[in-house]
């Protein structure tokens, strides 16, 4: 590749990610988060009582509980003001749920998704897509072929509206319950936007779903709920995409999801966020699953200020299994806190985590993970493994893994190295002819490259594309 | 935080038995300084994850058992040519400007409530002194703990080019490992004992230490122990330590690893049965170039008994060329035991080779299968591997008779 090729191709991608919009929105909360803004949050989308009673009910415990502070080593949070987020803001669109043609939406917005490459993904190689722009979901559509097979694939909020009985039962209550930690909780509050997906039973939906996620306004908060429910038997691949450019003031992304992957059936989710640098990311995301069925979580963490993401599955049939493949880059300015956690709570379950993270130019990265067998689940197996490569002496790379053992009839390995980019491999890709840049970037894909074969080919690209830019050292 | 003890602890207690012991003014001084400074001061940090706190030091019984105006001992010291092994009376005695330089440099007595604590009421303890180009081996000291309570204090001090090998070991009444091994003695009341001993070790330039520590406390005592080294430049300080007694010990062994080319192993067992809880940390810092850290640690669980591990491997900023390694290992020959583990790695420079890898779990069937077939007993077979199994561990023990009385604790509590 010719080095004209390659300026093209990065400063196509960092425009793509950080150009800014004027914002025209049709409702704006007030900054700060009191019973009001709940009141005004749940009047705007005229949801039923029971839902404005959870969110008034996670208010209460978002404000009883500390922020996280004594963990060792995480990411200061201090700077982030919660009373200095805009919560909610609905843009200026028609169609409440979202249009299901991307010609609908106003010029602006449209445009927006264009640059991110939204549509022509579609068009090539997902099964539905959903665009979420600051609070709300503005574009929803899936294949008809789907649809027909009673697959589910709407927006949270329409759900709510559409699906009462079965989000009301499932929504934050076992799975993610606003009480699991703070942010959780203020996600209880203030969630708004994200994905409901229902697959029937023994439905195998071959092509993955697609939410791209934006925040287009400085100072905003943006708290999508994702909910997936995979019948017995059912398979389906949920890819989860997010950016925002960026501003002076930190945004805030507090995103909850909830899986429920029944008997027999399989989930995979995978994420590759690049939010922008000023953005705190903190998550909560969670899974159950049934007797032999199957969750893969699969994360890209590439940008943000601060990332607190610790996916976790509980397996709680027997024979269920979990695998985590995770990366994180982690630089200047950056605290990636990220990794696991699972739960073997029956017996004949197996997990397996694969963490890959890279720190430079003075980031931090950690991997933080919780393997938890607990008595009784026999035969259940574990595999942990984290490689942390450093570039200088600037940067950071922690490994704090938990493992607490209660049964003897299992089989726990945890590994992890890390070290720099060995000299020798260097030299030998210099004689070859690659200048050192060249070189240290093939090392890096190569170091990746275990996660990147797991997403389709458009997300790989992507994601070795968002690497060579952190490797340059160009993305903002 | 502050505590209740038995007989209260005041400043008074505190004057009465540093007078008892005839003690400088400085040293009383130091004892006062540690006593006032316990209202500011927190239990050591312990592992929590969500809903579950991995051990509860308040547990280790001290604020019931801690009495300290009768703490007893009986302490044997076996000394090697060229060494000062002297219990701490005499050593004040004989080398007051060294202890008064040394003690409580290594290891700062206000860490936490419970080393606080042991730097204001310990009455026993030794100074290991090898002076410089002094090669050593086999150093022994053996306590026999006879009261309720005890504090303890051990300093080794080695100079340029010195080297020496030691083992420490503490029991009670009835113990093979202790000086007498008879039951002679006070037996502990009811509620048990409680043993604090703090060991700090100084390796100074190029010099070696191997320091080895054997606990068999009876197992309605209470152990805490902090052990913490600095190793000067091109100097090696390891560690390694045995635990069968007691009812809850907490174990932190640590190496500063300060000096350019300086090498630190810790290497740990325990071998847990019935309800006994181990919380067993090793932590080393890379504060220097060219340094080499090896931790390794091997634990048996039996029964109810619940092991807890921690290791850290912290190479700091200026640290280039570091290599560290660490292994945890536990064995579980009961469903109902607990083994929990944290190996962590903070690492704030490049220039590092670092791993860490745990495992946990049971006999290796295949194993089993191949003994059984082999005409040996299923009993048999499994106690042949659970001996095997500490082998690295016997391996790395330079002191003959620790070595010794190892195997024989293994297999004790394996018969």
């Amino acid at each position: 590749m010719s080095s004209d090729q390659d300026h093209l191709q990065q400063t196509d991608t960092e425009e793509r990610f950080d150009f800014k919009k004027d914002s025209e929105a049709a409702y704006a909360a007030d900054k700060g988060l009191t019973e009001d803004t709940i009141h005004a949050i749940s009047d705007d989308k005229d949801e039923p009582d029971w839902m404005r009673e959870r969110r008034l009910r996670a208010l209460k415990q978002f404000q009883a509980m500390p922020m996280p502070t004594d963990w060792p080593g995480q990411p200061d949070l201090s700077e982030m003001d919660i009373n200095e987020i805009v919560p909610y803001i609905r843009p200026d669109i028609e169609t409440r749920g979202g249009v299901d043609d991307w010609t609908d939406l106003p010029d602006d917005i449209k445009d927006t998704f264009d640059k991110l490459g939204i549509p022509e993904a579609e068009k090539n190689a997902l099964s539905g897509v959903g665009a979420q722009y600051e609070s709300e979901v503005v574009y929803q559509n899936m294949l008809e072929r789907w649809e027909d097979k009673g697959v589910i694939f709407m927006n949270m909020d329409q759900a709510v509206q559409e699906h009462e009985e079965i989000v009301k039962e499932h929504f934050m209550t076992n799975c993610v319950p606003p009480s699991d930690n703070k942010f959780a909780a203020l996600h209880g509050a203030i969630w708004s936007g994200g994905s409901f997906v229902y697959v029937p039973e023994d439905v195998t939906v071959d092509m993955p779903v697609q939410a791209y996620f934006r925040m287009n306004t400085e100072g905003m908060g943006q708290f999508e709920h994702t909910l997936i429910i995979a019948e017995e038997g059912s398979e389906v691949h949920y890819i989860e995409g997010c950016s925002a450019p960026k501003y002076s003031a930190f945004n805030l992304h507090s995103g909850g999801v909830e899986v429920f992957v029944g008997e027999n059936a399989h989930v995979q989710y995978s994420t590759v966020q690049n939010w922008s640098k000023n953005t705190y990311n903190l998550n909560t995301k969670r899974a159950l699953v049934e007797q032999d069925g199957r969750m893969e979580w699969i994360s890209g963490s590439m940008g943000s200020k601060a990332t607190m993401l610790y996916p976790s599955t509980v397996l709680k049939g027997r024979g269920a299994s979990d695998n985590h493949i995770t990366i994180a880059f982690a630089g200047e300015g950056q605290n990636i806190d990220t990794g696991a956690k699972v739960y073997h709570n029956a017996p004949d379950t197996k997990s397996t985590i694969e963490s890959k993270s890279i720190s430079k130019d003075g980031g931090r990265t950690n991997y933080r993970g919780l393997v938890h067998i607990a008595d009784g689940a026999e035969n259940s197996s574990t595999a942990v493994e984290c490689d942390a490569l450093m570039f200088d002496n600037e940067s950071t790379s922690d490994t704090m893994p938990y493992m607490e053992i209660n049964e003897s009839k299992v089989d726990v390995a945890h590994e992890a190295t890390v070290g720099k980019i060995g000299d020798e491999d260097i030299f030998y890709l210099q004689t070859r002819g690659l200048d050192d840049d060249d070189a240290k970037q093939m090392i890096v894909s190569g170091f990746i490259e275990p996660i990147t074969e797991e997403l389709p080919i458009e997300y790989a690209v992507e994601l070795n594309r968002l690497v060579e830019l952190e490797m340059e050292g160009s993305l903002g | 935080m502050s505590a209740t003890l038995k007989q209260g602890l005041t400043e008074e207690t505190v004057r009465e038995l540093s007078d008892a012991r005839d003690e400088p003014e400085w040293l009383l001084e130091r004892r006062l300084e540690a006593l006032a400074s316990l209202d500011d001061l927190d239990l050591p940090d312990v592992i929590q994850t969500p809903g579950r706190r991995w051990t509860n030091l308040t547990d280790l019984q001290f604020d019931s058992l801690v009495d300290p105006l009768n703490q007893s001992d009986e302490t044997e010291r076996v000394t090697a040519e060229g060494v000062e092994v002297l219990d701490f009376e005499t050593a004040l005695d004989e080398h007051e400007d060294l202890i008064r330089e040394e003690l409580g440099a290594t290891l700062d007595p206000q860490s936490n409530y419970l080393t606080a604590l042991s730097a204001a009421l310990f009455t026993t303890g030794t100074l290991i002194y090898v002076p410089e180009g002094v090669d050593a081996e086999d150093v022994k000291i053996r306590t026999e703990m006879r009261s309720d309570s005890l504090f303890s204090h051990t300093l080794v001090v080695t100079e340029e080019s010195a080297s020496v090998t030691i083992l420490e070991a503490i029991g009670d009444e009835g113990s093979p490992v202790t000086a007498t091994g008879e039951d002679e003695g006070p037996a502990a009341d009811d509620e048990g004992r409680y043993f604090s001993n703090l060991v700090e070790v100084a390796a100074g330039t190029n010099s070696n230490v191997q320091f080895g520590s054997l606990q068999d406390l009876s197992e309605d005592a209470y152990c805490y122990t902090l052990k913490h080294g600095i190793a000067g430049d091109h100097a090696t300080i390891n560690w390694i330590e045995g635990n069968f007694g007691t009812q809850i010990t907490r174990s932190d062994v640590e190496t500063e690893l300060n000096g350019e080319g300086s090498e630190s192993q810790i290497v740990g067992s325990f071998f847990g049965h019935e309800d006994q809880h181990f919380d067993v940390n090793a932590r080393v810092w890379h504060n220097a170039e060219h340094t080499t850290a090896d931790l390794v640690t091997r634990g048996v669980l039996d029964d109810t008994a619940r092991s807890v591990y921690e290791g850290v491997q912290d190479v700091g900023r200026d640290a280039w060329d570091t290599s560290s390694y660490q292994r945890e290992n536990t064995l579980m020959l009961s469903d109902e035991s607990e083994a929990d583990a944290s190996p962590k790695l903070i690492i704030k420079n490049h220039d590092t080779e670092a791993s860490h890898s745990a495992t946990v779990g049971q006999v290796d069937q295949q194993d089993m299968f191949y003994m059984t077939s082999r005409g040996i007993s299923p009993d048999q077979a499994r106690n042949m591997l659970v001996e095997g199994f500490f082998v690295p561990v016997l391996e790395e023990i330079a002191v003959e008779e620790f070595r010794d009385d190892v195997e024989a604790l293994v297999q004790e509590r394996l018969a």
